[in-house]
Parts: C-alpha cells; structure tokens; sequence
C-alpha cells in the first residue's frame, strides 16, 4: 500500500497478554508465493498425465439432437470423448433441495457455456483441436434471457418441476409491518437494480483426476475438500473414503470455486475409462462462461421512521436473476433480507423474494454472498430517508445502531456488537462534524454506510450432525516442529498462517516453528472449508483446543521433570517455568516434548468444534445464523469530474468490529481487498450479455476489474473488543463483511459529491453524466 | 485459445523481410506480436486472412529499435520501438513528452514492453493511442519494400478499422516528428480505468501560440471514427483566435458535431460525442499551458 501522507493506520488495539496471536506474523506460504515455487494445480503434472477440456454450449437454450464425435477421435493426439452417455445421469448440485444440473447435458442445453461434452489429449493444444471437431447438432429454442420477465406466460418453463421459472420464493414477515408503515411519521420506497459481477480469481479452474485401482484422486482449485469429497462421491456411488481431494495452492476463490465444476466429474470419468490421470481447466473465457459469479437482482425497499429516523418497520420485495441452475442460489437468496436485520434494530419486517430460472450461466455466491446488493439498496435508500427528513447521515445510524446482548426480529442472537463504537469512530476520523459544517470542496462528496456479516454459517449445506471444524496437531519426536492439520482450506486469505498462529499461542509454543498440512481429505480431519467467513472462528476454536490438548500434555511432562505440580507451570513462547518458584530453573517446550515421547510415544493433540443450535423455527430459519457477527463501518470520498461523471475515490476509512484480531496485517489484507472489490463492482464491473445469451466481455481487458491505480489510500481503525464468548479468544470474522458497506458508501458519496442518485449498478462515469445532464436540464427548464 | 502452426522466419534487414513478404503467400510482419499473436490464438483473421501462414519478425532488422533526433529531419522513430522505448525516451521526454505520455498510458507494462510504435499503427485498430499524438504532430510514416520506398503523412496511412494503405512487402520503417513551430501539444486518453484499458475517447492537440492568439494548430482523435482522424474544422476555427474560454467552448462544441463515434459496450455515441468536446478543451489548454510536456 502506498506510503501516502494520508495513509494512517489507527491504534489497532491495547496490547494483550498474548505471544504469538495479535501479532503481524508473515504468512507462512508467503515466501514460496513470491519465489513461484509453490505449486498451483495448473503447475502439477503427473507422469503418463492427459489434458482435457470441455466442449460447452454455443446455445443459450437449445434441444441436443445428435452429438458425432467420430472426427475428433480421428485427430492424433485424442485419447478418449465423452458425452452424457458415459456420465451418471444422478443430478447434482449444492442445496439438496434443488439439485438440478448434470455432468453432461442430456437432451437439452441451458446456457451458453453449458457442458455437452469433453475430451482428453496428449496436450493442451490437442484439445482445442479436439473440441472444435465436435459435431453437435442443435435445434435452437427460444432463450428466457430477462429475469423480470421470466415468469411471463409466454416463456418456456426451463427446469420440469419448477412452474414460471420460479427456483426460490421466500415469505418471511415478523411483527406487522404494514400497520407500523402506515402509523410512521414517514415512509417512502425505493428501488435499486445491481448487476452481474464475476469473481476473477486470478487462478484459473482446473483439476487433476486420478481414478486406479477403485480409489479416485482429485487434485482440485477448490475452496472446500470436504465437499468435493462428499458430492463426488455420491456422483460415482463411492464410498467418501475412496475419494481423496488434495488442494494444491490456491490462487484466490471469492465463493467461484466452492461447487465442481465438472472438471473433476468429467476427468475422473475419462481417468477411469484410460488409467489415466486427467488434468481439466478452464481458460479464462471458459471461466466466465462458467461463471456462478454474483446474482443480479432488482431491490425494493419500503421503510416507515419516526421524526428521528428510527426504523419502525420495514418490507423488502427483491428479484434475483440466478441463471440456468440453482447452485449456491438458495442461500443466496435467503441471505439477501435475512442479513439486513443485523446492522440496524426494527421490529417489523417483511421479506419477500423471488429466484428466476433464466438461459444465462448460473450464479452462486460471491464475497458477501447475498448481501451485499440488498446492503448497498438499503444504505441508499437510508441515505434518502435521511435527506427527506433534513436527518445527519451517521445520526440517522446511530439511533438504529445494534447493540450487544440482541436478538434480530429473525431470530439471530447477537451477543457482541460495537457498531455503535464503530459508528463514533467514523464520525471522528473522518472528520465528519468539520466537513459537514464547512463543506467539502466543490464535487467532492463523502458517503457512510455500516456492515454485518456471519462468522460462519451455522449449518452445512447438505443435512448432516458433523461438527463444524476439527484439528490435530503433532509435535516433532524431538520438539522442533510441531505440525496442525486441518481439512480448511488456504485459498489466499491467510488461514494456514492464523491456524497456526492459534495454535502456536494455545500451545504455549513458537509460532515460527509451526509446519501445516491443510486440505487433504486423506491426511486432515474433518473440516468444511473456506466460505462463510467460517475458518478463523470455527477452525480457530478446533485449533485452540487441539493446541491446549498439547500443553496439557507438555505441562504434566514438564511436571514429572521439574518435580513441579503441573498447575504450578507455565508454558509460553516454547519456555516451561514455574509460577511459585522463580528460581527454579525453566525447561523448554522441545525439552518436554522430547521426554514426552519416549516415555509415551507421539505427542499429539486433538480440537473439535461445534455449533450449537441457532436461529427460530420458521422456514428459511438457518440460513445466516452464526455463532457470532462482525460489524463495522467504512466512509468514502470521492471527486467527481461533472463534465466526465467520472469518481475519483480520494480516500477511504473502514472501522471493525471483528473481536480479537490474530495478525493485523492479514486483517488488514482482507479490508483492503473486500474494499476494492467492493469498490470495483460499484463503479466498473459488469457482465454483459448480446441479446442471445453469450458473454460479450470475458477477459480481464473488457471485464474492468479496478487495478491498483483505481484504488485509494486508506485508513484502517479496530473496535479494541474481543468479548464475543461465542469466538476463541473472542474472534470474529473479517473477509465478507468488509465488503457488506462498500457499494452504499461509494453510492452515497457520490450523491454527496452531485446531488443525483444513479440507482442502478455499476455507478459508471457515464450514468453520472447523464445524471447530471438531465439534473442540468431540469433546472433549466424551471 | 492456442497458436496455430506458423513458418516462422527473422531476416535482418528490411529489405530481406520485404522479399520474404512477397515470396510467401501468407506472410505477415512480427513485430511485438501483442496484437497478432492474441488474433492468433483467438482464431480472429489477421489482414483479412483466416490464420497467417508465415510470420517474418522483425527482431534482428536492429536499425528499427532507434529513437534519435536527427538533425535538419526531426525525431526519427524506428518502427519496431516498443512503447516502453517511447515512454522512457529522453530524447521525446525533452522534445514531444506528449508523445511518451500516449505511449506511458497504454495497456500494461508487459504489453508495453512487447508491443511496437508500428505494430500500434498498422493494426489500425480505430482506439490506438500513439496515432492522435503523431497526427497532431504532423508526423510521416516511411513504409520501405524491396521495391523502393515512400513516405506519407501518418493520417493518410489509415483506410479503416483493421486496415492501411500498407502494400504487400511494404514495412513501416520509420515515424518522424518533423522539427516544427508549434509549441506545445497535448494528448488525452478517457478510458475507464486507469490502467489497462482502451481509450474511449482520445483527443490530441499541437499548437503554435504567439501572443495570446492560437497561430497555427492540429486536432486529431482517436477511438471516434472508422480511422483515427483530423478535426479540420475545430482547427480551422481556432486557427487565428485568442484561446478565451468562449473560443474553446465553442471549439469544443465544433469538436462534438465533428467526430463521428458509434455506440459499443464501452461508451454510447452520445457519450463519447460530449466527451471529445470536453477533452478537445482540455487538450488545446493543457498544450498552451504546459508546452509539450
């Protein structure tokens, strides 16, 4: 980050009697990232290793009539072809509710992009070959293209059991919110559109499948093994012990590589079919066509306030495109108004949403998953509020600030919130009351909005009584290293580094002597993986208790040796010493350890977590229920050019909630980049479509991803707060919620900076202008 | 997404690629390569054929890499300079800074380190960034073959999106900024991020004030027409003129009537029309104020 004059990094917190976590330790992948010696799935080869690809659809919705394949098994260098003739017909998908997609279209296709065929080569150029010589005979059909008319009667149902294209309705409705509506002082509605944004992870998809001897193998870009594992295994019949996912590095996920993608269905089949390892990956545009990047949705929101702005009721009416298959879609949907309760207390609310089947790639979750579109339409539409009732825009969230110890009107018990704190914060480093009362410069505009998010899901995604997270750790025979392992997953974020960070605290050991094994269903206990914003908290928990395990281990060693009770021991930075008797002298952690293990064999440790039960009875009840939830607000300003509409993002300023922080500047990291990412979908990321269907800019030239000369200085601050009882050392989640105010401060800064709403996302250079055009003209025309 | 087969060949001299040009049936020049070899591998056609059959680099014809002053002719550019080259030129950084910025603004510093002076002209693609620049400067293309040699004014090499007035054999050797009497100039690039992105709109200006009063000037965009273009009419009217804020919204609104934009998924004509307007105004100022820096 540049080393602006601006750049501030506030007090992060009061020093803690803690060793190794707080600490800004250095990831423990970091130097085998930056050399490039560290291996990604696509760096892999395996000897007598096949490529292949997959042929997918140019068709947005189109019957398969006749696939030939007989040319491209003719091209030298092509091994094996599959069509859904080869595959298991069993449909899969991620919410067992809805499974409804296959490994290879049966008879008809969906999207452009969909999956109708694949091949393996000697190599990668041989699959381009390969698929090009493909024969698919198509009888094109009419393509449901616009969510917000695919209910329409005149449009073809595209799932059998789903009427009006209609994947997901939801009806919640707490207190009444009608009658509170109607008794406000004032009420209004607001509507906001969001686009279709894509993750990009840097790292292309791919996968190696290895199926020999009844045992398949998958070598995955993937941000969860355990459910790889599980849906895998029910594709093939398996037994879940029969397949191994191993997560080689990965280069980022963002919610895009949660589900497979067909990569490992289609190699592990051709790999059983050769005796072959199969390497599959997508190029970039594959990627895209792919997609399950973030819904777009359209968001109406009605509120009822009284004369101070305090909410006193609220209804929300939202419709999201989820494309050709359901995906992550459900969550996505009941996370969209279930989340919206937790930064803001009211006492009535109204939650109405449809899901459209529609011919455009299916969407699934992305950083923030459901919440931030609904988040940004909702602190728009605060924003509104405020200004028609003549209200300061941090006052107007002040008086509807969460506290501690609540229960949202749907049942999410909220024990830990500084919102308030945070709300104080951003009023003071910002300079709020000085800009307000003097102004800011002309064009430049400065935008609030505050977020929430899980730490952690409560419950899985598929039905089972596993705990949430579980880890084992092994000291060295000699007490030199000590290894975790965990089936999280490291996808970037910095897990495998605050594991053992945690681990290494619990122990009472040095971090710097820590090795880890993540992700491998094979040699790691049970673990979820990455999504949710679930591993620090959930995984910390099995870390703390499996490091504790140690040193309850290595104290009553210590205790034989020091002739010492072992409660009268402490162990702290890999030193054993006596709390009583000062001058006797201190062991080391190694010296235990060793002893440990002649006398008794391996030293190992054990930590398991789980949930326990949360959220109300009604349906749709556990989705967004967490153990615990962040907070924080973030404030933006912005100069807009008034004859271009371009935003230039001047600053930024985010504050925390997040419980006790285990390395600062990974946390950081994690603002940083969910405030750019967030940044980014606000003004420049949108994909687009011609009207039939097909991805008109997928690469990262046309598909603008702000680079890091878009992005601002910053300032990050941190609530000193670490009382969440619900979190080991009192941890909270970072990751997602960090991008949950980002697109309403942008918009509402933007407003600041003009005067005009731009109510649909992206908030680009040119709907500004046209903004100010007709603002202009209108003033005029008075 | 892969390459196709090619014949691949490096003669080292200009003369020695001309002839191969002409010998093989499907030859095209190699010289960056960052917009052919992307073509390529996309299966778009380059030249109008569907996949070159042959690519004749221009890697050892080393006289091409040159930016030198020359002294009588003016900023002699060899063809195959990279933008990096242009960009961190002494020579243009003291003379025409301008033309570095253009270069400087380009795509990424990978691509920039690739991708050519003349491989950005002759790919004619109607958003390049160095044409409006080297146009408002009056600069010459010499295109060189076996055959002989020519040199044209740069604005007359283009025939249409994806085309030059280019023969078989012909290579462009050469771009000069002729020694001149305008005293500054300008070019802006309106993309929609800051790095990586193909202009909007670009819009460049040379002029030569005397007094407060615009004595001679040249207006060239980019990204708004078929081909990079002349804007004769904003010259023409502020040719003689005081640069009074009047005058150049006036110049800017000429700028507007004179561009001919179409609509993509980047920007709508009527966007793109006010914004040549917008930054015409900004360039003339920028030249008048800043010189050629």
């Amino acid at each position: 980050m540049a080393t602006d004059e601006r750049e501030q990094v506030g007090k992060i917190y009061a020093p803690r009697p803690y060793n190794v976590i707080g600490k800004s330790k250095p990831r423990i992948d970091g130097r085998e990232k930056a050399t490039g010696s560290g291996k990604y799935c696509g760096d892999l080869r395996m000897p007598n290793m096949l490529y292949g690809k997959i042929l997918q659809s140019p068709y947005a919705h189109a019957k398969i009539l006749n696939i030939d394949i007989s040319e491209a098994l003719k091209i030298p260098g092509v091994v094996d072809v599959i069509t859904s003739k080869d595959a298991p017909s069993l449909k899969y998908g991620l919410s067992p509710a809805r499974y409804d997609e296959n490994i290879l279209c049966i008879e008809k296709v969906l999207y452009v992009g969909d999956k109708v065929a694949a091949v393996a080569c000697v190599d990668e150029e041989t699959c381009y070959k390969a698929i090009k010589a493909i024969k698919v005979d198509y009888e094109p059909l009419k393509p449901v293209l616009d969510y917000r008319t695919a209910m329409n009667d005149d449009m073809p149902q595209l799932h059998a059991d789903f009427p009006k294209n209609i994947n997901t309705e939801i009806h919640q409705k707490f207190g009444d919110p009608d009658e509170a509506i109607k008794n406000a002082y004032y009420s209004s509605t607001d509507v906001f559109v969001g686009q279709r944004t894509y993750q990009c992870p840097i790292e292309p998809h791919s996968a190696i499948s290895s199926w020999k001897e009844g045992k398949l193998t998958i070598w995955s870009t993937t941000q969860t093994v355990h459910y790889f594992q599980h849906y895998i295994a029910r594709e093939f019949g398996l037994k879940m012990g029969d397949v191994r996912i191993i997560r080689p590095l990965v280069g980022g996920g963002f919610g895009g590589k949660l589900e497979p993608t067909g990569l490992e269905y289609c190699g592990a089949i051709i790999s059983k079919r050769t005796g072959r390892p199969v390497k599959m990956f997508f190029d970039r545009h594959e990627m895209f066509a792919h997609n399950r990047g973030r819904h777009q949705g359209t968001y109406e929101i009605t509120t009822g306030v009284d004369k101070n702005g305090k909410l006193l009721g609220v209804k929300c009416d939202f419709l999201l495109d989820g494309g050709a298959y359901t995906s992550l879609g459900i969550a996505t949907a009941y996370y969209a108004g279930g989340l919206l309760t937790l930064t803001y207390d009211f006492e009535n609310y109204e939650f109405n949403l449809r899901r459209m089947y529609t011919n455009l790639p299916a969407c699934g979750a992305q950083r923030g998953h459901g919440a931030p579109q609904p988040k940004y339409a909702f602190e728009s539409h605060l924003d509104n509020v405020a200004d028609a009732l003549g209200i300061d825009k941090i006052e107007i969230r002040r008086v509807n600030s969460r506290q501690s110890d609540t229960v949202t009107i749907n049942g999410f018990g909220i024990q830990s919130c500084h919102l308030g704190e945070c709300i104080d914060k951003i009023h003071e480093v910002t300079d709020w009351e000085k800009k307000r009362k003097e102004g800011l410069p002309k064009n430049h505009g400065l935008g609030v909005a505050t977020g929430s998010f899980v730490s952690g899901a409560g419950y899985p995604m598929y039905r089972n009584d596993l705990p949430q997270a579980s880890c084992m750790i092994r000291v060295n025979e000699d007490g030199t290293a000590a290894t975790l392992y965990t089936m999280s997953v490291d996808i970037g974020q910095g897990s495998d580094t605050v594991y053992c960070q945690m681990a290494a605290e619990a122990m009472g050991y040095r971090y710097e002597n820590m090795k880890i094994v993540s992700g491998d269903t094979e040699t790691t206990p049970h673990d979820f993986g990455a999504y949710s914003s679930r591993q620090t908290l959930m995984g910390g928990w099995a870390c703390k208790r499996a490091g504790e395990d140690i040193k309850a281990k290595i104290l009553e060693t210590a205790g034989f040796m020091m002739h010492l009770p072992p409660e009268d021991l402490r162990c702290e930075d890999g030193k054993i010493y006596s709390m009583s008797r000062p001058k006797v002298d201190s062991i080391t952690f190694e010296e235990a350890a060793r002893k440990y293990f002649i006398i008794k064999g391996p030293l190992v440790g054990t930590g398991v977590y789980s949930v326990p039960r949360l959220g109300g009875y009604f349906k749709g009840a556990a989705v967004a229920t967490s153990p615990a939830y962040s907070f924080c607000t973030q404030a933006a300003e912005v100069a807009v050019d008034e004859e271009t509409g371009q935003v230039d993002i001047l600053h930024a300023w985010d504050v925390h909630d997040a419980g006790q922080i285990i390395n600062p500047n990974l946390m950081k990291g994690q603002v940083h980049g969910a405030f750019t990412m967030g940044l980014s979908e606000a003004v420049s990321e949108q994909v687009l479509f011609t009207d039939a269907g097909k991805i008109i800019n997928p690469d990262l030239a046309n598909y603008r991803v702000l680079t890091a000369k878009d992005m601002c200085t910053f300032s990050n601050y941190v609530i000193d707060a670490a009382d969440d009882p619900a979190g080991p050392w009192g941890v909270k989640e970072v990751g997602e919620g960090a991008n949950n105010p980002t697109l309403g401060a942008i918009r509402n800064a933007i407003k600041d900076a003009t005067g005009v709403s731009v109510s649909t996302l992206p908030i680009t250079a040119e709907k500004v202008w046209r903004a100010l055009r007709e603002k202009k003209e209108a003033e005029a025309s008075k | 997404m892969y390459l196709p087969d090619f014949d691949y060949y490096a003669p080292e001299s200009v003369k020695g690629v001309s002839e191969m040009l002409l010998e093989r049936e499907g030859s095209v020049i190699l010289s960056g390569g960052t917009d052919l070899m992307t073509k390529m591998k996309n299966g778009l056609p380059v030249n109008g054929m569907a996949a070159p059959k042959a690519l004749i680099s221009l890697k050892n014809v080393h006289r091409m890499k040159k930016i030198e002053y020359v002294k009588g002719k003016g900023v002699v550019i060899g063809g195959a300079a990279t933008c990096n080259d242009i960009a961190y030129s002494e020579i243009l950084h003291e003379r025409y800074n301008s033309v570095s910025g253009a270069a400087q603004s380009m795509a990424a510093n990978q691509v920039r380190n690739a991708g050519t002076v003349a491989g950005n002209i002759v790919a004619a693609v109607p958003s390049a960034d160095m044409p409006p620049i080297l146009i408002a400067l009056n600069a010459e293309a010499k295109l060189e073959s076996a055959k002989g040699e020519r040199v044209l004014p740069l604005e007359e090499v283009f025939a249409g999106p994806g085309r030059t007035v280019l023969e078989r054999g012909e290579v462009l050797t050469e771009v000069v900024i002729p020694d001149q009497a305008m005293t500054g100039s300008a070019y802006f690039k309106y993309a929609l991020r800051k790095a990586g992105a193909l202009a909007v709109v670009g819009v460049a200006a040379a002029l030569q004030m005397e007094g407060g009063v615009i004595k001679d000037i040249r207006v060239a965009f980019g990204a708004v027409g078929p081909v990079p273009m002349r804007a004769p009419k904003v010259e023409a009217f502020l040719k003689g003129k005081e640069a009074t804020e009047d005058n150049l919204d006036a110049a800017a609104d000429i700028a507007r009537q004179e561009c001919k934009p179409i609509t993509d998924h980047r920007a709508s004509e009527e966007y793109r029309r006010d914004m040549v307007g917008v930054f015409t105004k900004r360039a003339v100022k920028k030249a008048i104020a800043q010189g050629h820096n």
